[in-house]
């Protein structure tokens, strides 16, 4: 067997190591590296510094992440001519870049929930912060992921600490079970992905996207009927959707995101979410854009049946973790639109959709890892009754996160399914957008439900099922109980503030983020 | 690539198919991990069988980071089986379902 130029090259050539990698390409990977690092940083450091009750960690991780988001933000004004290095692996192009805003914004709110959150819920341990540095790691590989090997280690390197992480409460049955049938569920996905890449690099003999793209767009290999490359785009597209928890492949769904702790559900539902739709978004979008007529349509089918799926059963929920992990696997449907009309206008409505999704998303999910105690997250709907009096700012700021869920004007949801929707008419996939529509308006009946039932006046008493669901705690005591036990720390309390802000200030101008959209770039393949 | 089909690609195919009904039907997690990994090396077998007729290199590099990311997943599946385990769960996914449907 021959081998490749390079390789032939590289044995040939003396041993050069300070040439080995140039420092463009280092540059070019500067977010990670500075995450990557960090997470190491902070293991070190949690062997120095006492366990209990510090802040020496969450400001390390927050340090780490503001630095990263900062040389992001650089590179974004720099926009470097040809973002792409080490040889076509990875790109750091205007795409990738504001995806990784996105992703490290919530992983900032959720280091600054976190040392309340894990006092509360008795799990204060170092390699929290570790894990989710490693995971946020893979995040930002993957935004930028330029060949099928880096995808794939992208979405290994944010899962498997994310499996830790839902696991993280390892004394109580419900984390314990969480974590493994993510494990498992994710690993099956895994299975899809890795089988569907390598049909791909057989079938084009690459596993660079932009040499996969080329490989399309001239060969005969796109005009001839070819079954193996088509197995192989709908083998990632199944693995894809797995991670996207769009449905049918959303089984893990419910259940991990009830049975984590919130805290971590919160990065799980919109970081991962963000990530994966971002090389979803690339891998479909631009590298087997010439496949678009084969893949279209089963795309635009997985879209329809998690935006039906997902806002019907949400609407039989009596847990808001619960129902938000329905109505996040409705919300994977309303941004499967812009993935399947597939030209600039749908990736952008799809980008904006999610960093509006992360502010509603993370700001709903921080309001129930506040009102979380000892050994569990309040997140039943009978112990959120009353919320509107005992906690009318929080009850408030949860209220606009809900109504923004739902697409109501002045809120930044309104504007992400208007941009999704018009961009389905546009390409004339009317069906797409009237479902969307139809389906928006069943989710205002849940939405609206966990509003009435915060501002309904009095703290109601557990109805039978509620207190077969509470299970341990009965429910007339967790009623009674929270008056004395929430007390908003500020830097969590900020979180939740600056979310709703964001929910709304974007739902009025929401030209300040598109504007930004409308500059980006995909490197194409 | 497709017309030389040789009896590689159909065991991986076979494997793959075997893993993914292992996972579908099994109960016991261990199994359903052991499947799993059956799903991941079929993937290496088709990634070598082609690096093979492509003459490429990308496919046993490929394969290579497969297997390193499996251990790290053995890994950690392995300690979450073992910590059901310890709490005194019978292994069995069926009853390991506690949080309602």
């Amino acid at each position: 067997m021959m081998f490749p130029a390079e390789i032939t090259q590289l044995a040939a050539a003396p041993w050069l190591p300070l040439h080995f990698v140039p420092a463009a390409n280092l540059v070019g990977i500067l977010p990670i590296l500075i995450v990557g690092g960090g997470a190491v940083m902070v293991l070190l450091a949690d062997l120095l510094v006492p366990r209990r009750g510090n802040l020496v960690l969450p400001v390390a991780t927050a340090i780490v992440l503001v630095g990263a988001l900062g040389t992001a933000a650089g590179q974004w004004a720099v926009h470097a001519s040809n973002p792409v290095v080490f040889n076509g692996a990875y790109a750091e192009d205007r795409f990738a870049l504001f995806a990784d805003f996105v992703i490290l914004i919530t992983a900032l709110a959720v280091v600054a929930l976190s040392p309340g959150y894990l006092r509360r819920r008795g799990m204060e341990e170092g390699e929290y912060y570790i894990l989710l540095l490693a995971s946020v790691t893979g995040m930002l590989v993957l935004t930028g992921a330029l060949n099928l090997i880096v995808v794939f280690l992208g979405i290994e390197l944010l899962s498997i600490p994310l499996y830790v992480l839902a696991g993280f409460a390892r004394d109580e049955p419900l984390p314990q079970e969480a974590a493994m049938k993510y494990l498992l569920l994710g690993g099956f996905a895994s299975g899809f992905l890795v089988y569907g890449m390598a049909l791909i690099y057989g079938e084009t003999g690459h596993t660079g996207l932009v040499a996969i793209h080329h490989v399309l767009t001239t060969t005969a290999v796109s005009q001839q009927f070819d079954p193996m490359l088509l197995a192989g785009i709908a083998l990632l597209a199944v693995g894809l959707s797995f991670k996207v928890s769009a449905a049918p492949f959303h089984w893990w769904t419910p259940d991990v995101y009830q049975g984590s702790p919130a805290l971590v559900t919160t990065f799980m539902s919109v970081a991962t979410k963000v990530a994966a739709f971002a090389v979803f978004l690339r891998l479909f979008s631009a590298t087997l854009a010439p496949y678009r007529a084969e893949w279209q349509v089963p795309i635009a089918v997985v879209a329809i049946i998690s935006m039906v799926f997902g806002n019907v059963v949400a609407l039989a929920q009596t847990s808001v973790k619960r129902l938000l992990a329905y109505s996040g696997i409705a919300q994977a449907g309303y941004v499967m639109i812009g993935l399947a009309v597939g030209r600039p206008d749908g990736t952008e409505a799809s980008l904006y959709y999610l960093a509006g999704y992360a502010f509603m998303n993370t700001g709903a999910f921080a309001v129930i890892t506040i009102l979380s105690r000892r050994g569990e997250d309040c997140d039943r709907y009978s112990q959120l009754s009353g919320l509107g009096r005992r906690q009318p700012v929080l009850a408030g700021l949860m209220a606009i996160f809900m109504l923004s869920l739902a697409g109501f004007p002045l809120t930044v949801g309104f504007f992400g399914k208007f941009f999704l929707f018009s961009a389905a008419i546009h390409d004339g996939q009317l069906p797409l957008a009237i479902w969307g529509i139809l389906t928006s308006a069943v989710s205002l009946f849940y939405y609206l439900r966990v509003i009435l039932i915060m501002f309904s006046g009095m703290p109601q008493t557990a109805s039978d099922e509620e207190i077969q669901v509470a299970g341990v705690s009965v429910g007339g005591a967790a009623v009674a109980a929270p008056e004395s036990a929430v007390a908003v720390g500020v830097p969590a309390g900020l979180v939740v503030v600056l979310a709703g802000a964001g929910t709304l200030v974007l739902g009025i101008f929401p030209a300040l983020i598109y504007t930004l959209l409308q500059g980006i770039t995909v490197v194409h393949g | 690539m497709s017309g030389m089909f040789p009896g590689f690609l159909i065991l991986s195919a076979a494997l793959f198919a075997i893993g993914a009904v292992g996972v579908l039907v099994r109960r016991n997690p261990l199994v359903v991990f052991m499947s799993i990994e059956l799903m991941l090396n079929a993937a290496n077998l088709a990634l070598i069988t082609y690096a093979r007729y492509t003459d490429t290199m990308a496919g046993q590099i490929f394969a290579l980071f497969v297997i390193a990311v499996a251990a790290s997943e053995v890994v950690v599946g392995l300690a979450l089986i073992t910590g059901v385990y310890r709490s005194g769960r019978r292994l069995d996914l069926d009853e390991l379902s506690e949080m309602s449907e």
